[in-house]
């Protein structure tokens, strides 16, 4: 089952473009990376899905609902954590969080119950002011009141800013542990390491038009790999000429590099008539195909 | 309801403030009518020597200020002024604050509709106002009946105090306008004095000019305590006015405020 899918939505503010004809369908169950730098419509296309902004044409649905007609049932099982966390800053943590709760159909019971098990596992004082928390406490508060009604979608906006390494961690795990149960995550961010690290798909955003959706796997497969040779002797660049696929080659003394992509027999064959005491050949992390895509 | 009585919360502490600040102001203003009322002569030969111009612009009527409702209509002038400015506020605040505190995005991700979001917020506002209102009544006619010197027509009375509602209403109405057409309202004093002054300064001006047609312009001109006191009632075509106004203001921040994109706060 699709639990997003987009169709040719496009929004433009005013003149100026935000997204355009996107084309996006995410399953039940996994985790969706979504990459782009700032700017590069991962917001509009989030605020179009929760209905904060409006489609200037095309369409989307949620858990197979139109976005527009049925937004408040589709947010029901919805949990949202934006970029930046803004709160009411003269209430409690806890007044808060009952607030939030209490836009859900969830017996109030079993939400204050989650509440308090968001709030220990997460470290988080409930008696304080929203106004007295740090940033990342405040990040905290967002991520319970993000998935305090256990929501069946979660989508994150660059949600990590702010958050300790250590806390980062215990976000990630809490965000596996959800979706083994089965709930399916939207993760934006511009920062590639951590959506390499939970993302089973991803898709590739530019200039308001997604360039590449594909799993991390795949991509990491299909797009250039990294070889590092180590050589008794130094390697003449003409072995490498006339090879299609080849690109960043460096040769020192005793070392080749160079990124390959293409039939992996043909660089193999090259290799094999090198003198070498080593080699290493590496996938490229997402930061190396995102730039592949970009630049 | 939850967005109602957290409205209700949020407002509970600027609301009682207005309340003690009208029942004080009101109570302490009346207490002066004794000494006015004491020595008659003296007082209206005071009133005298301002120029009849200024005397109209401010709201003082000769004839009519040594009756406790006289005296009391005179200031209803200033307390409307006060009022519409809590009334801005609220109006101006209650919708903008969830963008000028950038909380726009909590709360509309939550499953409810806009149209909800709007009329709870509405009738929080509209609670806020009946409350005030309840009070202002009360604390009048307590501070009538505490100095008043002969007995006086309650019907009138009670008039002369609801059109503190209808002032009250305009201004909360114009200010969910303005809070539904304006992006982003950062202080909702600085917008909502300079609107509530002018419209008390075009009511000054059309009592000095003496143009009949310019009181259709302004709430302030809307409610003529003269006329109240001799017609136990209000003029139609301004009630009439008002209720057209207050609806077109409603509906179009009903109509604005559902089809509006709700910006990311930057």
């Amino acid at each position: 089952m699709n639990i997003i899918e987009t169709k040719k939505l496009t929004k433009f503010y005013g003149k100026t473009m935000g997204i355009t004809n996107l084309d996006l369908t995410i399953h039940e169950g996994e985790i969706f990376g979504f990459i782009g730098p700032n700017g590069a419509g991962k917001s509009t296309t989030i605020r179009t899905l929760l209905g904060l902004i409006y489609p200037t044409s095309g369409s989307a649905t949620i858990f197979g609902k139109d976005i527009i007609k049925f937004g408040p049932e589709i947010k029901e099982e919805i949990g949202y954590l934006p970029s930046e966390v803004f709160y009411y800053d003269n209430m409690k943590v806890i007044d808060l969080l009952k607030y939030s709760g209490s836009f859900y159909k969830k017996d109030s019971k079993i939400i204050s119950k989650r509440i308090r098990e968001l709030a220990k596992y997460l470290d988080l004082d409930l008696k304080k002011k929203i106004d007295d928390l740090s940033y990342g406490n405040k990040k905290k508060v967002g991520i319970i009141q993000g998935l305090l009604h256990e929501p069946k979608l979660i989508i994150l906006d660059e949600p990590t800013g702010g958050l300790d390494p250590l806390m980062q961690q215990r976000f990630f795990d809490l965000l596996r542990d959800e979706n083994k149960k089965g709930v399916t995550i939207l993760f934006s961010s511009h920062i590639l390491n951590e959506v390499q690290k939970l993302c089973d798909r991803v898709a590739i955003i530019k200039d308001g038009k997604i360039i590449k959706v594909d799993t991390i796997r795949s991509l990491a497969e299909n797009t250039h790999k990294r070889f590092k040779l180590e050589t008794a002797v130094r390697v003449d660049k003409s072995r490498f000429t006339g090879i299609k696929g080849i690109s960043d080659l460096v040769i020192t003394d005793n070392s080749v590099s160079f990124l390959f992509r293409g039939h992996i027999n043909e660089i193999t064959k090259i290799i094999a008539s090198i003198n070498l005491t080593n080699m290493l050949v590496e996938e490229p992390d997402l930061e190396e195909i995102f730039m592949h895509y970009y630049v | 309801m939850n967005i109602f009585w957290q409205e209700l919360r949020f407002y509970r502490r600027t609301t009682i403030i207005w309340m003690v600040a009208f029942a004080v102001g009101i109570f302490c203003y009346m207490s002066m009518f004794t000494a006015f009322s004491h020595d008659v002569s003296q007082s209206m030969k005071l009133l005298q020597g301002f120029p009849p111009a200024v005397r109209a612009a401010l709201g003082i009527r000769i004839e009519s200020f040594f009756t406790i409702l006289g005296f009391f209509g005179y200031m209803l002038t200033y307390l409307w002024l006060i009022g519409g400015i809590q009334a801005m506020n609220l109006g101006t605040g209650i919708l903008s604050k969830e963008i000028s505190g950038k909380t726009a995005d909590f709360l509309l991700s939550k499953p409810i509709s806009r149209f909800k979001v709007i009329t709870s917020k509405l009738a929080a506002a509209l609670v806020i106002i009946f409350l005030t209102n309840i009070v202002f009544v009360a604390s009048s006619y307590f501070s009538a009946m505490t100095f008043k010197t002969k007995d006086f027509d309650t019907n009138i009375f009670a008039l002369t105090c609801l059109t503190m509602l209808f002032v009250q209403l305009f201004f909360l109405s114009l200010g969910f306008l303005i809070s539904v057409l304006v992006p982003k309202i950062k202080s909702v004093l600085a917008f909502s004095l300079p609107i509530v002054f002018g419209f008390f300064i075009i009511g000054m001006l059309d009592t000095i000019i003496g143009a009949e047609n310019a009181r259709y312009l302004t709430p302030f001109k809307y409610f003529d305590v003269g006329y109240i006191a001799t017609h136990s009632a209000y003029e139609l075509r301004f009630i009439l006015t008002e209720v057209v106004f207050v609806f077109f203001c409603i509906i179009a921040s009903y109509v604005i405020y559902i089809r509006k994109d709700i910006q990311a706060p930057a």
